[in-house]
């Protein structure tokens, strides 16, 4: 830095610049700095200002927070944050004329910090900067999250895909393989004795069990048509194009393998290990029999009843 | 652990009992609603028992919203405002009188909070500054979000006591409980204690019948 | 001048100790006693009958406010005061409502002075 007598116009041209609303009072709340800023957004300039307690220049201002967070500064030495969320418009500033004219007030956050300068010489540090543009990007960031909410084809829960993306995917897929003559597969999948997890561990657990079961069986999928997706509450399903029936429930097998060896403990369960474990009901349709969506759909449901009737912890096909 | 007398330790309470119900005060005419606060408890923890204390009393995901201040001067600590994170969010739309659907807590949300964190800390420690006798310096709000061993990680790693502040806030008639953590090392807790005991022997004399 | 019965009504023993110093510094000959909750106020105040009562809003179990009716149920010419650190129009009104005063927290010389006032006249 320089010597302070060179500075004293630098830093006066640096607050004078700023795009923060500046301004220090001193122990007896009259104002001794007021920066362009200040006279740019409030339409009184800093000669008037100088000399003037605070309350004079914003009588409005007595008793409410402002003037309480000065008084906070400058009596205990402490700082304070005035949030436009709960301080709606405190002080009479605007963004510019039009503004102004039309009495729309800028949305104004504001820092009151103690300034001690030697022994006894305490003033009290204001800034205000305009946040209109924060609230605004906010509000519509809001709106956007509030649309893509609706549009999203991703579960909240376990990050796969969701059943939006599945009934649209299982369409294109089924008409693919209708058209091209390719076979296609689809797994039914949900997690054994489920209900009692809930029961026994609580929800909690219950929605963290899903997590890790989706978790481990959606990234075995190959191939990038392959879609694993969640269908409803502890059910999934896989749809796997170009893939036949035995290559289907060879990766069936597999999958109901990998829960098993994630062994998370499940007490309630009436398998032998009491363990957590799925049953998985494989459906395929080739050239042959290609047949509409909830053909194969409802072929799949009732190869998973199978499974479940024959004891669970398997996988059934067709 | 440094040990307060039975006295000291109501002092304290009492000095922060005045400190929330200014900040109550203060925060009634924010949103002009009744807003009360007190503080039931205060104990003297390890910063490793904190964290688990926390952890074992909140509910949801376990997940908390801290807003700190420094303070130094007659004695330094880190204070730690705490509350679960979904209550944070209901207590910024008590204040603020909306109901929107938004899972997570916006920046001007936060904002919001870390005022709300402002205006209590300032009371707690400006009450304990004032009848004490001597003056802190403060810094401005900190927000975070996270587990409560990573909260009270913020003031470094050395050995620390937590004094901590079990807080019951209600405004519109719902209750909601928070914490507030004043992490010290083992001199400023000593600085403290030598405040209070200063204090009950200027005020009271030291007659205890 | 005959000396006065005064009951101080908090929950904190530091509060109780405080506020009775700051009396007694000024009226040793009065007669101060002390209750650390609502129900023990009302017991109390039966077989003492004070002449002014001082009570803490913030209490477990029954609340400064409903305490304070009571007593002003039981003691129609008494000097009953509430102390709060949370001054709100909402106590206030019901200070008002009752009939009972209301004095700010921390307690201060003053504050106290301002309290007993009416029985120094």
């Amino acid at each position: 830095m320089k010597s302070s007598v060179e500075s004293l116009p630098l830093l006066q041209g640096v607050i004078d610049c700023i795009d923060v609303g500046t301004l220090v009072l001193d122990a007896n709340e009259r104002v001794v700095l007021w920066n362009r800023w200040m006279d740019q957004h409030s339409g009184v300039m800093g000669a008037e200002t100088l000399e003037r307690s605070f309350c004079d220049l914003f009588p409005e201002q007595r008793g409410k927070r402002l003037e309480a967070a000065i008084g906070q500064a400058l009596r205990s030495n402490l700082p304070s944050l005035l949030s436009q969320t709960l301080n709606r418009w405190p002080l009479p500033l605007y963004a510019n004329k039009s503004a102004a004219e039309k009495g729309e007030r800028m949305q104004q956050q504001i820092t009151v910090t103690p300034l001690n300068l030697g022994s006894n010489e305490r003033y009290c540090l204001i800034q205000v900067s305009d946040v209109t543009a924060a609230v605004q990007r906010e509000n519509l960031l809001r709106e956007q999250a509030v649309a893509l909410r609706s549009q999203t084809l991703l579960d909240d829960l376990t990050g796969v895909a969701n059943r939006r993306h599945f009934d649209m995917a299982i369409d294109r897929e089924t008409r693919r393989s209708r058209r091209m003559g390719t076979p296609l597969s689809l797994m039914m999948l949900d997690i054994d004795y489920f209900k009692a997890y809930n029961d026994h561990y609580g929800h909690q657990q219950g929605d963290a069990c899903l997590e890790a079961v989706a978790s481990a069986l959606s990234t075995m999928q190959q191939r990038p048509a392959d879609l694993f997706a969640r269908y409803g509450g502890e059910e999934f399903a896989v749809i796997l194009p170009d893939t036949p029936a035995d290559a289907a429930v060879m990766m069936a097998n597999a999958m109901c393998r990998k829960v098993r060896d994630l062994r998370i403990p499940h007490q309630a369960s009436r398998t032998d290990e009491r363990i957590v474990t799925i049953s998985i009901g494989v459906a395929s349709s080739d050239s042959s029999n290609a047949g509409e969506v909830y053909d194969l759909i409802n072929a799949a449901d009732r190869a998973l009843y199978q499974a479940k009737a024959c004891g669970r912890n398997r996988v059934h096909s067709q | 652990m440094v040990r307060l007398t039975e006295l000291e330790h109501d002092a304290l309470v009492e000095l922060f009992n005045i400190g929330v119900g200014q900040a109550a005060s203060a925060m009634s005419e924010i949103v002009n609603e009744t807003v009360t606060m007190s503080v039931p408890a205060i104990s003297f923890l390890t910063r490793a028992s904190a964290a688990k204390l926390l952890a074992s009393r909140s509910g949801g995901n376990g997940r908390l919203c801290g807003i700190s201040q420094h303070y130094s001067g007659a004695f330094e600590t880190e204070a730690i405002l705490m509350f679960p994170e979904e209550k944070s969010q209901e207590i910024v739309r008590l204040m603020v009188g909306e109901a929107m659907p938004l899972a997570e807590l916006s920046a001007m949300e936060q904002e919001a909070m870390s005022e709300i964190g402002n205006i209590l800390l300032n009371s707690c420690v400006g009450s304990l500054a004032n009848l004490l006798g001597h003056e802190l310096h403060g810094s401005l709000p900190d927000y975070h979000v996270g587990y409560s061993e990573q909260i009270l990680a913020q003031a470094g790693s050395g050995e620390t006591a937590v004094l901590m502040l079990h807080i019951e806030f209600v405004i519109e008639r719902q209750q909601i409980a928070g914490d507030v953590a004043f992490i010290m090392d083992m001199t400023a807790l000593h600085d403290l204690k030598q405040h209070v005991a200063g204090f009950l022997e200027r005020s009271i004399g030291g007659a205890h019948p | 001048m005959k000396p006065s019965t005064v009951l101080i009504v908090d929950d904190s023993r530091v509060s109780r100790m405080l506020t009775r110093q700051h009396i007694q510094v000024r009226h040793a000959d009065w007669v101060v006693e002390e209750a650390a909750n609502g129900d023990e106020a009302i017991a109390k105040a039966k077989g003492l009958q004070p002449d002014l009562v001082l009570l803490d809003v913030n209490m477990p179990g029954m609340n400064g406010v409903d305490a304070a009716a009571a007593l002003r149920a039981m003691l129609p010419n008494a000097h009953i005061s509430l102390l709060t650190a949370n001054v709100q129009a909402a106590t206030r009104q019901r200070a008002e409502e009752i009939g009972v005063g209301f004095m700010e927290k921390p307690i201060t010389a003053e504050r106290i002075a301002q309290l007993i006032a009416p029985l120094e006249a």
